[in-house]
Formats: structure tokens, sequence, C-alpha cells
């Protein structure tokens, strides 16, 4: 009997050993990475893939999970990045803790009102309202300067030291301390989501993005469920908000903006939609590719458009989809 | 100013934005009505219709000739659109097409960049247009009443189409019993491209109207898709009634908003549609429920 399957054949959520001691690898190469390559700059690079593939991870609860498109999702890490930024400057420079949980929770403070009224639409509605939301914010933050710096962005903000019960663990500064911090709480988060998705609550996203009237039929609430869904999703991009200011100490409107959220969306796509660790691999290669494209080339935007359709038009399971693909063949 | 012309500035002025909306907007419903494909990338087709308008008077057209020739450039585009790339992912899941359109709105907006750079442009106007009209103690541009005139004109044209023409009245059969009109024996596929032609139609005339009102730049088309979006969803998928009441609704509110409060006229308008929204799920006269 495969080990992926109970009694009743339902998925347990129990991984096979092999893909466990996987995962410890990856996660014990990433872990070593900043001592074995101690260029800065390669530091940041993989803290922002890490970062992104956080948020990719939750725009594919969205997405993938619940059946709901989200066209800026990156607007959540925006406002999650500006409310630790301010929390920083503003109110207490040295507690990382605080700013970070002020940063959930304001994003999620936010977020409720916008997911209520567009849990009210259906698929399509739903996205074209995340658009308009998305621009809202990103409208708002451009043009409130005296808060938000508007497009200059918000700068000098605090580096506090990382403190878990009384021990200083590094300085936030530091770029060594902030990506194993990043990568500690990035690694937290997958697991949760992980345990999420595979739980009861999971099932029922999945029954939502199969089939919404089938599911209202079997008495499952539909709006309340997506709302849920899409609670714990923004709630994911405050926390990648809040490691994004923190490791870089600046952040600008153009974060916010809707060919940012284009990006977002195309890192789901190539690592493929419908599993957790795809679109964190598909950060990693947005990201990678981005920093190689963007020093070549002024016309990013040409690249990302055709990239999407192509995507879309030949490869729309990404690389997960890829992966599928191999396993079924090796079978055969 | 007097109040008088105050209100009257404020009355034409939400009138003219409120047309092109509309027109924007239902080039937008018509589309998705016929084919069931949300085009994220009407707002950049807009934008194309403003360039084409722009290179075809600097190049010594005249401004009617170019409003009328512009709109039949977008329309070759986007049977060019329709066919290589929306046609092959009909059939999926409503979000592979949402996708799709949404890279081919950056792509556009790249070739528009690649082509014609990031500056500013301006459309210039006959002489004639460049004149103001004194209405009720204001000074009223030529150009906004012109506008005005050629939005109505564009509606009528198309409601003479849908109501009078055999290719209209298929194109209506088509929104509402798609598979009926199928097998009568109308090719759908001819049915799908001439809605998208006449979107991009649309698209192109209200572009080309909007180059003089207001700036052209590569990003115009995204407030304006928006915008659009915001008028179809406030009054409802599909509805033209709604349309119309809701163009001309947010027409109104935002240029009262930009007279008040100027910069954050657009996030009012956002406000606006949240809380009708949340009143009314399916919109102002919305009859069918969002797929």
């Amino acid at each position: 009997m495969d080990d992926r399957t109970s009694e009743t054949g339902l998925k347990k959520g129990t991984g096979h050993p092999l893909r466990i001691v996987a995962l410890l690898i990856i996660i014990a190469c990433l872990a070593l990475f900043p001592f074995v390559v101690t260029n800065r700059f390669y530091i940041s690079l993989v803290n922002e893939m890490l970062i992104y593939g956080l948020l990719a991870m939750s725009l594919d609860v969205l997405l993938g999970y619940t059946g709901l498109l989200s066209f800026m999702h990156n607007a959540y890490l925006g406002i999650g990045a500006y409310v630790v930024g301010l929390f920083l400057i503003h109110i207490s420079p040295s507690s990382l803790w605080l700013a970070i949980l002020a940063g959930v929770a304001v994003t999620s403070l936010i977020a409720l009102p916008v997911g209520w009224v567009q849990v009210r639409t259906g698929g399509l509605a739903f996205a074209l309202l995340t658009l308009a939301f998305g621009m809202m914010f990103y409208t708002i933050v451009w043009k409130w300067y005296s808060l938000t710096g508007g497009d200059d962005g918000l700068m000098g903000v605090p580096h506090p030291d990382i403190q878990l019960g009384g021990f200083v663990l590094g300085s936030s500064g530091n770029p060594t301390a902030m990506y194993l911090f990043s990568l500690c709480i990035v690694i937290i988060c997958l697991l949760l989501t992980w345990r999420i998705v595979h739980s009861p609550f999971g099932a029922v996203l999945e029954a939502i993005r199969e089939n919404e009237e089938r599911a209202s039929f079997v008495g499952i609430n539909v709006r309340r469920y997506k709302l849920y869904g899409w609670m714990y999703a923004c709630m994911l991009g405050g926390v990648s908000g809040g490691l994004f200011i923190l490791y870089r100490g600046y952040i600008g409107p153009t974060t916010m903006s809707a060919f940012a959220g284009a990006g977002v969306l195309m890192m789901v796509l190539v690592g493929g939609m419908g599993s957790l660790w795809g679109p964190i691999v598909g950060a990693g290669i947005f990201i990678f590719i981005q920093d190689y494209i963007s020093t070549m080339t002024e016309h990013w935007e040409l690249f990302v458009g055709l990239v999407v359709i192509l995507l879309v038009l030949f490869m729309p399971r990404g690389f997960v989809g890829l992966g599928d693909y191999l396993t079924r063949f090796r079978k055969e | 100013m007097s109040i008088l012309a105050i209100i009257v500035d404020i009355v034409l002025n939400s009138l003219v934005l409120g047309g092109v909306l509309l027109i924007v907007a239902i080039g937008l419903n018509i589309i998705y009505g016929l084919s069931r494909v949300m085009n994220l990338a009407h707002g950049s087709l807009y934008a194309l219709g403003a360039y084409a308008g722009f290179t075809l008077v600097a190049s010594g057209l005249n401004f009617f000739v170019a409003l009328l020739i512009a709109p039949v450039l977008i329309a070759a585009v986007g049977l060019i659109i329709e066919r290589i790339i929306i046609a092959p992912v009909r059939k999926r899941s409503i979000v592979y097409t949402l996708i799709l359109t949404y890279g081919l709105m950056f792509l556009l907006d790249g070739l528009i960049k690649y082509f014609w750079g990031n500056e500013p442009r301006f459309i210039e106007l006959p002489e004639f247009m460049r004149q103001t009209l004194p209405i009720a103690g204001t000074h009223y541009p030529v150009f906004r009443l012109v506008t005005l005139l050629i939005t109505a004109a564009a509606m009528i044209g198309l409601m003479l189409f849908l109501g009078k023409t055999k290719l209209g009245i298929i194109l209506r059969a088509a929104s509402s019993i798609p598979e009926m009109v199928s097998c009568m024996g109308i090719n759908m596929t001819y049915v799908h491209m001439s809605a998208f032609a006449l979107g991009c139609i649309l698209a192109g005339i209200a572009g080309v109207i909007s180059g003089p009102l207001y700036t052209i730049d590569p990003i115009m088309g995204h407030e304006m898709l928006i915008s659009s979006f915001v008028v179809i969803v406030i009054g409802g998928l599909g509805s033209l009634r709604g349309a119309v009441l809701a163009a001309f609704l947010i027409g109104l509110v935002q240029t009262l908003a930009e007279f008040f409060v100027t910069d954050l006229a657009m996030v009012i308008v956002y406000m606006m549609m949240a809380v009708i929204l949340a009143l009314m799920p399916r919109g102002l006269l919305g009859e069918g429920r969002f797929e």
C-alpha cells in the first residue's frame, strides 16, 4: 500500500522518507551557504530568493490550493515592509520581534476588509478586485509623502539585533546573520503551511478550487473559507515584507507596483502551481534571471511578458509539472 | 468663477471622463461577453491606440483622419493577438487566460517603450479645436466638447451596429447562447474574431481621443484598465445599461474628487467600488453571477 494513503484513502500528509532526507540536505546546504560563499552580494541574492520564495508560496496557497488569483500579492509584502519599517523608525528601533508582529498584525488588519469585499464575488471579479485594491495601495504609498517618503521610498530603517530569549544572535545589519534568520523563518512558515494545506482545512480549500458549487452543497461556507485562505496568504505576505525591510533597510513604491506583481505570479508559474516548494524554486530562478538580465537590457518588461505568455501556452504546470511528466515517463 | 460656472465645468468634465471610460469598458465587456476572455491587455491596446494616433498626427495627417485609421490598426493588432495567443487557451480555465493576458499587457507595454520611448507625448490638435467656448460664465475648451460628440457618435454607431446589422445580431445572440449560434451553422471562430476586433476598435477610438485629454505615456493603459474594471464590476458584468450608469457615476465621482482632494482621487473611486460591492455583490444592474 502506498504510504501516502491511509485506510480511508485520504492523503495522510506524511512525506516519503527519501523526500524528508532530501529536504534536510537542501536545508543544510542553504544553512552552510553563507560560510562557503562569503561574498556579500551572493548572500543577499539568495536571501532575496528566500524572501520572494515565501511570498510566492503564500500566493500559491491562494492560487494553487484555493483557486483564487491575486495579481498584486506583492502589495501585502509592501504593506508588511512599510509597517515594520515605520515601526522601527518611529516607535522602537530595537525590538525586532515586536516590529514583525506589528507588521503581520497591520497587514492582516488591512487585508481583512479587502478580503471581505473580495470574497463576495467569484473567481474572475476576485482577480480584478485584487488588481484594483493593489493599485489603490500603490497609489496611497506613492502619494502619502509625509508617511512613506513617496517616490523616494522609506530610507534609514534601523537594523535591530536579532534576539531570542535574552540572547543576541547577531545584528540584522549583518548579511550572514540576516540570511540565517530569514532561512529559519522561511522554513518555519513552510512547515506550518505544509501542515495547513495537508489538514482538513486544506482539503476544504482544494474542494473550493475544484468546484465551488459542489463545495457549498456539501455544507462548506465557501465565502468564509475563501476569506480564511486569503487572510493566511496575506499574513505570510506580511512576514515576507518584514524580512524584506530588515534585510534591505529600504523600500520604495516600485516593490508594490503591478509589474512587480506580475513577477510574483511568474515565480509561481515557473515553479508550478499547487505545490509548496515549486513557487520557492520559481522565485529562485526568477530572481537569478532578473539579476542576470537586468544588467544586460533595459527592456526587462518585454522579457517578463514574453516568458509569462510562453509559460501559459506551453508549460502551464511549471517545473512541478515537468517533474510529474518525468515520473510518469519513468513508470511507463 | 461663479457657482454655476463651476457646476457646468464639473458636469462637462465628468461627462468627458465618463465617456472615455465607457468606450474602453464596453470594449472590454464585449470581448468578455462573447468569448469569455477577460483581456487584461485591453489597457495596453488603448495606449497603443493613443501612440498610433500620435504617430499618424505627427506624420502630418488630420486629427479626424487619424481617428479613423488608428482604431483599424489596433483592430489588426488585436486580430493577430487573438489568433496567435488567445485562441489556443480559450478552452482552459479562466485563470490561465487572465495570467496570459496579464503577460501580454507587459509585453505590449515593453514594445511601446521600445518603439516610442519613455517620455510623454502630446497629440497636436487642429487650430479650431484649441480655442475655448464661453458657456455659462466659464471658458470651456472646444476639444472637450468635440470629444463628447465623438463619444456619443461612437456609442450610437455601436448601438446601430449591434441592433441593425446582421453581424451585430449574430454577436448579440452569441453572447447569450453560444451553443445555439454554433448549431445554426455560424462559425464561432469568426464570432470570436469579430468580437475581439470590435473591442479593439473601441479601445483605439478611446486611445486617440484621450491623447489630447491626458498626456500619452507607456503606462497610461494601466489606470484606464483598472478604471474600466471598476466600471464593469460596479455596473454588473455583461450589463450594458449598468456600464453606462457606472461609467458616468465614476466620471462624476472622480472629477469631484480631483476638484476637492486632487491626489487621492482614484483611491476614492476604489472606496466607492468597495462600498457598492459590499452592499450589492452583483453590481448595480448585474443580473448574472460572476464565473
